[in-house]
């Protein structure tokens, strides 16, 4: 089912590698094979928890979503959303979402699936009393599940919620049965409804599950990925550095290893046993200038603004970071709600860089006390290289930088405005990353631009440098708004941005995986690690 | 006995400096609160959390708190490792896991790495120095001198990586990293080994060059004594005192030093658990894991003092007094 989701158009232009099409290619000899022998991951991090709420993003424990699944997920070739639990759906109106579920679904505990457990399912993981790590998916309102049969339920917001579809494809189903006896259970035991049954968690090594015989795709004709998983077993690894999980791939210890460098991934070229298969994201770097609240004057004048990002040579930068791509102007790809094609992303121009600050300085303005602080976070890949190369650039057409790497206790404040108002007359330059799952510029423009309450330095523009009331007032009407109207508006605001010079994307990133060769993969833009969605090549 | 006593003393307030530090440190690095709710959390989650762990309190009742939950290996709870409650549970009534089960929980791990490497080194660093001392300024010596030096000198993290690039993904004949079976110890304790190996053997080296210029040696050889008894027996309990001194140190030196090896190999030890921990912002776990490692050093270390008294009479007598 396709109810025009705008992720649609997204998800296709990140499964635009050949791997989608490999998996369709190889299904049906798949389909008739049976699951067997262990499928090896080397992931990247132990997970903090197995908790249902934790498969709303891969990162916090790589594999989940072979155990938990959700009522509805993304497809990861067609960006659509496609029924997992729930075979149909209607979005009523911008709250409301009736669903109807699949029925003869057990959880893996042999208790049922259905109305009343997906609606505690629902209810469990959206609660603010729980204050799970959801919430920073959460949209304007709470969050409610309803029976409304014994195989239907219909989910209400509290508010008007455009993207209140995209937030129950986040959302773990897990047994509801563990949750009411032994909640403790529910954080290291995730009891679901998917192909492979949780088995143990050895901590510091290892997680694993088995194939579940008793999965409802295997007799369903709509289950995703093969329909029949090819492995018997699954184990996830954890395996901190980068070296370590590329030399699993290499012995052939893992037959797939997440995330290796840049560097690893060009060796897997002309290797023999695996290889390295790669795609976009929804992440992106950007680098964010301090702006009007709180930012000196002559930071304020466009023309300053301006040449500070025609000095950075993005596409020369992307290849420093390696796999990347050059972004266009915004922080999304085209088919993202409010995608605006008139915004174009900045040229390299030295040249017109200098000029601009020739002319600011003409005009009055004190250009002599620019001096950019290009600051990153630690935990961003190759971070110290990125800040580098921006500072070396803008130096080079006489902007005076310091560049700064800082750990995450000491960036994050910084970045709020509870920081940001600590530290007036500063000139920071973030080089940060920004994800855009939801694939609808709202989100973004209203944690990084809207007018942050500096008395409540927790809401959702927390993060914002700036305040302009009229671009407020367009926004909000904006996150009102629904379909076509919706989407000019956000055009309009991705323009205003622009044309003001707050943002300069940087690059979009990929993300990659060494993988045996007689492996094929399918992944979309959120990368999620389904064995369903990996075939053996016969 | 006093010297023991007054070695011991000196332990404890080590311990108790090493304890206090990790504390004041520990608060210089940010919100716990916010380490544990995280950025999403509402200022008012932040405050009552705050309250209900008694981050609003004065330092120094903190410090007492801390000092007294230490004495009892009440380190606390995690903040987001290994959650067994709801996170409404840990706001509301500071609930979570114990840290310091699941600190003593990769002590096994760390010291059969540790064993496995210190046996290697000792084992190493013995033949390496015994026979440079025996044929010195020879090539063995000079070829000994450079294993040495390199074994001190060289980076662990590259040394790991290397080992893993040539005898686990080319030559295949071990894991390249995890926890199993004695094959899987073999390359981390190899890269831990290296440092240890290489300062014992110039220590066993000098040692014995000087005990075996020494008149007693020429003794026993007069007295028919084999070479073997000579070197073995003699020369080498006499040359104990640096030796063990040394081997000391390394063992200290190798607990600290496992923390990086244990990650590049993904050794599932308290050094692995302590970067992680670092990495997720979990203050509990970091302060309940430098303590455990402090008080292993310092434990090694007055192991070591008593062995002392053991090996060299001075000691002993020097105790007894005149």
């Amino acid at each position: 089912m396709d109810n025009g989701n705008p992720l649609k158009a997204l998800r296709f232009h990140c499964g635009r590698s050949a791997l989608g099409a490999a998996l369709l290619a190889t299904l049906a000899v798949a389909s008739a094979s049976a699951a067997e022998g262990t499928l090896v991951v080397a992931v990247n991090q132990e997970p903090q928890d197995l908790a249902a709420q934790g498969a709303y993003k891969e990162i916090n424990a790589p594999g989940l979503r072979n155990v938990v699944e959700t009522l509805i997920a993304a497809d990861p070739v067609s960006g659509a959303f496609k029924g997992i639990l729930a075979t149909d759906w209607e979005v009523v109106d911008d709250t409301t979402v009736r669903m109807s579920l699949r029925e003869g679904v057990s959880f893996h505990d042999g208790t049922p699936f259905n109305a009343e457990s997906a609606a505690h399912a629902v209810n469990f993981v959206w609660s603010a009393d729980n204050a799970f790590t959801i919430q920073e998916y959460g949209g304007p309102g709470t969050i409610t599940a309803t029976p409304t049969g014994e195989h239907s339920i219909e989910i209400v917001s509290s508010e008007p919620d455009p993207l209140l579809e995209f937030r129950l494809s986040l959302n773990g189903i897990s047994s509801m049965k563990q949750i009411e006896d032994n909640p403790a259970a529910h954080f290291d035991t995730p009891i679901g409804t998917g192909p492979y049954k949780f088995v143990e968690w050895v901590p510091g090594q290892y997680w694993s599950a088995e194939f579940n015989p008793d999965w409802w795709g295997l007799s369903a004709d709509d289950a995703y990925g093969t329909g029949e998983p090819a492995f018997q077993e699954l184990r996830f690894v954890f395996r901190p550095e980068d070296g370590a999980r590329a030399a699993m791939a290499q012995s052939g210890e893992a037959q797939l290893a997440m995330f290796p460098s840049p560097s690893d991934c060009a060796a897997a070229d002309g290797a023999s046993g695996y290889k390295c298969v790669a795609g976009p994201s929804d992440t992106y770097l950007y680098g964010r200038l301090d702006h009007s609240l709180y930012a000196p004057e002559f930071l304020r004048d466009p023309r300053v603004r301006e040449a500070v990002f025609l000095a950075i040579d993005v596409p020369s930068l992307t290849e420093v970071i390696g796999l990347a791509s050059v972004p266009p102007g915004q922080l999304g790809p085209a088919g993202t709600v409010g995608f605006n094609p008139a915004v174009q992303a900045y040229p390299y121009d030295p040249a017109r860089a200098m000029e601009l600050m020739a002319a600011a300085e003409a005009d009055g303005v004190d250009v002599d006390s620019v001096r950019i602080e290009v600051v990153g976070r630690d935990t961003t890949p190759q971070i110290s290289t990125i800040v580098e190369a921006i500072g070396g650039m803008l130096n080079a057409v006489g902007i005076d930088t310091d560049v700064k790497v800082q750990v995450p206790q000491a960036f994050n404040p910084r970045v709020r405005i509870a920081g940001y108002a600590n530290e007036p007359g500063r000139q920071m330059m973030q080089v940060h990353v920004r994800q855009n799952p939801a694939g609808d510029f709202g989100i973004t423009l209203l944690a990084n631009y809207a007018c942050p309450d500096e008395d409540n330095p927790t809401g959702p523009s927390r993060s914002s440098v700036y305040c302009d009331r009229e671009f407020d007032a367009k926004l909000f009407e904006a996150l009102a708004s629904v379909g076509p109207r919706r989407n000019q508006l956000l055009q309009e605001l991705v323009k205003y941005v622009h044309d003001r010079h707050l943002v300069v994307p940087l690059a979009l990133l990929d993300r990659a995986y060494l993988i045996d060769s007689d492996l094929e993969f399918t992944f979309g833009p959120d990368h999620r690690i389904q064995a369903a969605y990996i075939v053996r090549n016969e | 006995m006093r010297h023991l006593l007054y070695r011991l003393l000196h332990s404890a307030v080590l311990l108790l400096a090493t304890v206090s530090f990790v504390f004041f440190a520990g608060r210089s690095i940010g919100d716990p609160a916010l380490n544990i709710l995280g950025v999403n959390a509402t200022e008012q989650a932040l405050e009552t959390l705050r309250a209900n762990i008694g981050l609003n309190d004065p330092l120094p009742v903190q410090y007492v708190r801390f000092i007294g939950g230490a004495l009892t290996g009440d380190f606390g709870v995690s903040y987001r490792f290994g959650f067994s409650v709801l996170p409404a549970e840990v706001l509301r009534d500071g609930l979570g896991k114990p840290v310091l089960p699941l600190v003593l929980d990769r002590l096994p791990a760390t010291f059969f790495l540790a064993g496995a490497a210190m046996s290697v080194a000792i084992a190493f660093a013995l033949a390496m120095g015994i026979a440079a001392a025996l044929w010195p300024r020879s090539a063995i010596d000079r070829i000994v001198t450079v294993l040495s030096l390199a074994g001190v000198s060289v980076v662990q993290f590259w040394l790991g990586l290397m080992l893993i690039v040539l005898f686990g993904v080319t030559l295949g004949w071990f894991p390249t990293t995890g926890y199993g079976g004695l094959e899987y110890v073999v390359l981390p304790a190899l890269t831990l080994a290296a440092r240890p190996m290489g300062r014992i053997a110039q220590v066993v080296r000098s040692a014995m060059l000087d005990e075996l210029a020494k008149p007693y040696v020429t003794a026993a050889k007069a007295k028919g004594a084999s070479d073997a008894r000579i070197v073995l027996v003699h020369g080498l309990k006499n040359a104990a005192i640096p030796i063990v001194t040394i081997t000391g140190d390394e063992l200290s030196a190798l607990l600290t030093g496992a923390i990086l090896v244990e990650t590049v190999f993904a050794w599932p030890g308290i050094g692995l658990l302590l970067i992680d921990s670092l990495n997720r912002g979990d203050l509990p776990m970091v302060q309940a894991g430098i303590c455990v490692v402090a008080a292993l050093v310092i434990a090694v270390n007055f192991l070591v003092d008593v062995a002392y008294t053991v090996l060299d009479p001075k000691v002993r007598f020097k105790e007894a007094g005149p």
